[in-house]
């Protein structure tokens, strides 16, 4: 299609909203030196010639068509199609009152994204159906292109067959070669997958989905780049200390935390054993900066250096409620109320490493090996002292202000980060190496 | 709300910085902005602290720390407020190592003249160890600063944007900008011999060439010109009771130079003024804590 064809429908939409004052060959001009002299998108040309002969660009009918994964955020007027995923209703509360919206997830084989439609009266969203929406408008959420349907949303449902079906929240198949990532770039959203990792471990488990039971096989696994959690859907037959290429996964993630999920839409090959580093180099954990872990939400099995600086209220001795394991206050529990609590050692750290904060949580095990002391010894220590909280400040005493080094996983929420810490030590550090290293270089 | 970082920054960084931003919004908040474009709300600094004093009244103390790092002096105050921190000060017997995290402070007691100090929210004594380890965290710290602020001087024109498009964070890109739209260029080689010193503190070899403790990083002239004349006087006076009092050539003793001055009506405050303007000046240095050295 040359371009001129490509434009024509764009210069009779440019015309419409103008109500025909200007001609099109005039349109077609001033559109070909948007494009071509100045080269601006063809949304912001649009809008700008709509503008100029003194029209609303809102009157424009005809948005950019584009797949799923071309969206970005702050797309003013486009088109998709799409199938609906997904269509659920919700009342929001408005100034002019309470009103409903629609709500989910479309798809093409691009990929998925979740939509909103404000004024979903007349529009025909169907769950399954494949649709051509025009004049919708982006924003992003949490990293995250967001599809919105105002006022000026056309919706058009189109035949079933031109994109394929949709099962399990997903389009079927995935079009085109799976995009290639290591551990480290995986982030919610993704889908068609395709990375070669080790298994470090996997085990089978059963779970209800919509109330059937179904195995699926969880576990680690990792390249040079990091940890990933995985869930495989279907028996894939994957044993510790393989080495796969999966194509087709698509991440979702959990408290922050990415994980690739695959199911039998995907393939899953085995490869020689050498094509990634042994399990042992692979069991280790990357060290990372806190700043990196903001930005991708979390990660497994991670190690952080900062300074502790901070123990918060409730670390040292408590008391747990029997029943739901809640922290008592005053011996009382928020939920079950007085009850003879079981005690407890736990810190709840701040550490923060120059690029960022995150909160640590160390349990008994740990805070016992850090105090040297058993839980037991910390009562006695309390009862002598008539004061409970003499294991915190013992626990100040001896972290706030050291250099640290945490292992574990790490989640985030709307909070900020938390690390729930596996291993931890107070860091002793030969400063001179680096110190020089830095002054040679500083030198030259 | 996502909690503030704790910056890792020299005093000799710190007290160049005019600059205060944010605080538009009803809870945003402010960041002091450093000649090299560190947005400061928090800050944890390791140094040896000097001195402490009560500088408010029995019935509502204000404490007053000063704590130096090798290239210079954090100012800390801490009140009613913050009762944690005064408590601790209030007991530290100086010198010794502590470890200040709090949140970033600028006084200007008239136009042109801004102090930067710090609201402490936790003071402890910590051991050498963790002050060298600050020490070279400030290193790292200050290095990749230096390192945005070049590409930031070779950009013309400087935009937040183009910054990003390099790779930085939208935070050092929005504190690059608003430390060139307020300082100018900075004066990188400035920062370049602070980061060298802060490296060859930690280095014995350095040692031996150099005093026990190495000399305060000269200030640029400007503040002191906005001081009031009638210092001067003081300044002639003090760097004159500096000169006799260095009897074994090692130095001033601080106590011997309290006394000295207080018998000739120069209060402990003006003192410590005057001392740190002969330090700016760069007529005086520090060898060791607590002694004052003519240069």
């Amino acid at each position: 299609m040359g371009m001129k064809e490509e434009l024509e429908p764009h210069v009779r939409d440019i015309s419409r909203a103008l109500g025909g004052k200007v001609s099109e060959e005039e349109i077609e001009r001033e559109l070909g030196n948007y494009l071509n002299v100045y080269r601006v998108s063809l949304d912001t040309a649009k809008r700008s010639i709509v503008k100029k002969h003194g029209g609303n660009p809102a009157d424009l009918s005809l948005g950019i068509t584009k797949t799923v994964r071309e969206l970005v955020p702050g797309e003013q007027s486009v088109s998709l199609l799409a199938r609906v995923v997904s269509v659920n209703e919700k009342e929001i509360e408005t100034e002019a009152g309470s009103k409903g919206i629609l709500y989910g997830f479309l798809g093409d084989p691009t990929g998925t994204a979740p939509y909103t439609a404000w004024n979903p009266e007349g529009l025909a969203l169907a769950k399954g159906d494949v649709v051509r929406i025009q004049n919708a408008y982006t924003k992003e959420f949490k990293g995250r292109v967001e599809v919105h349907l105002g006022n000026r949303a056309v919706v058009t449902k189109e035949a079933a067959d031109l994109l394929p079906p949709v099962e399990g929240g997903r389009l079927t198949v995935p079009s085109g070669p799976a995009t290639a990532a290591k551990v480290v770039d995986l982030k919610e959203g993704l889908s068609n997958v395709g990375l070669t990792a080790r298994v470090l471990s996997v085990e089978a488990r059963e779970v209800n989905v919509a109330g059937e039971k179904k195995t699926v096989r969880s576990g680690v696994l990792a390249d040079e780049t990091g940890k990933v959690q995985f869930s495989a859907w279907k028996d894939f037959g994957l044993a510790e200390g393989d080495v796969l290429r999966i194509e087709g996964g698509y991440v979702k993630s959990w408290r922050g935390i990415p994980q690739l999920s695959f199911d039998e839409r995907a393939t899953v090959a085995k490869l020689a054993t050498e094509a990634l580093p042994a399990t042992a180099e692979l069991t280790q954990s990357p060290r990372m900066w806190i700043e990196d872990l903001a930005e991708r939400g979390g990660g497994v099995d991670v190690t952080i250096r900062g300074i502790l600086i901070d123990i918060k209220d409730g670390s040292g001795l408590v008391y747990r409620c029997p029943e739901c394991r809640r922290v008592l206050r005053k011996n009382v529990c928020r939920i079950h109320g007085e009850v003879q609590g079981t005690a407890d050692l736990r810190v709840k750290a701040v550490v923060d490493d120059g690029s960022g904060a995150i909160t640590a949580v160390f349990g008994k095990d740990l805070t016992e090996l850090l105090l040297e002391k058993t839980v037991e010894e910390c009562i006695a220590q309390a009862k002598e002292a008539m004061d409970q909280e003499v294991v915190r400040d013992e626990l100040a005493d001896l972290l706030v202000a050291q250099p640290v080094e945490v292992r574990g996983n790490v989640t985030s929420d709307d909070y900020g980060l938390m690390i729930i810490v596996d291993t931890a030590r107070v860091l002793k550090v030969d400063v001179q190496e680096e110190a020089r290293a830095m002054l040679e270089e500083l030198e030259g | 709300m996502i909690r503030e970082v704790a910056w890792r920054l020299f005093a000799g960084e710190y007290n160049e910085s005019t600059l205060e931003a944010g605080g538009g919004g009803d809870r945003a908040p402010t960041y002091v902005v450093t000649p090299l474009g560190a947005r400061v709300n928090r800050l944890f600094v390791v140094g040896v602290l000097t001195d402490v004093e009560n500088v408010g009244t029995d019935g509502q103390p204000m404490w007053r720390a000063r704590v130096s790092d090798p290239t210079g002096t954090f100012h800390i105050y801490a009140g009613q407020y913050q009762p944690e921190a005064a408590a601790k000060l209030s007991k530290v017997k100086p010198p010794a190592f502590a470890a200040v995290m709090g949140k970033s402070r600028t006084y200007s007691p008239e136009p042109g003249t801004v102090y930067t100090s710090i609201r402490p929210e936790m003071v402890k004594v910590v051991d050498e160890n963790v002050r060298d380890y600050w020490i070279l965290e400030a290193c790292r710290s200050l290095k990749t600063r230096l390192g945005a602020a070049r590409e930031a001087q070779a950009m013309d024109p400087l935009t937040k944007d183009a910054l990003v498009t390099l790779g930085y964070s939208e935070d050092v890109a929005e504190g690059l900008v608003a430390a060139a739209a307020h300082y100018g260029k900075a004066d990188l080689s400035r920062y370049k011999s602070l980061l060298a010193e802060g490296l060859r503190y930690l280095l014995p070899e350095y040692r031996a060439f150099a005093p026990e403790e190495p000399v305060p990083a000269a200030k640029p002239a400007p503040k002191a010109e906005a001081l009031p004349k009638k210092n001067e006087d003081a300044e002639d006076a003090v760097l004159a009771l500096i000169g006799e009092l260095d009897k074994d050539g090692k130095g001033a003793p601080w106590d011997a130079l309290l006394d000295a001055a207080g018998k000739k009506g120069v209060r402990k405050e003006l003192l410590e003024e005057t001392v740190n303007e002969l330090l700016d000046k760069g007529l005086v240095y520090e060898p060791v804590l607590g002694r004052m050295k003519k240069i």
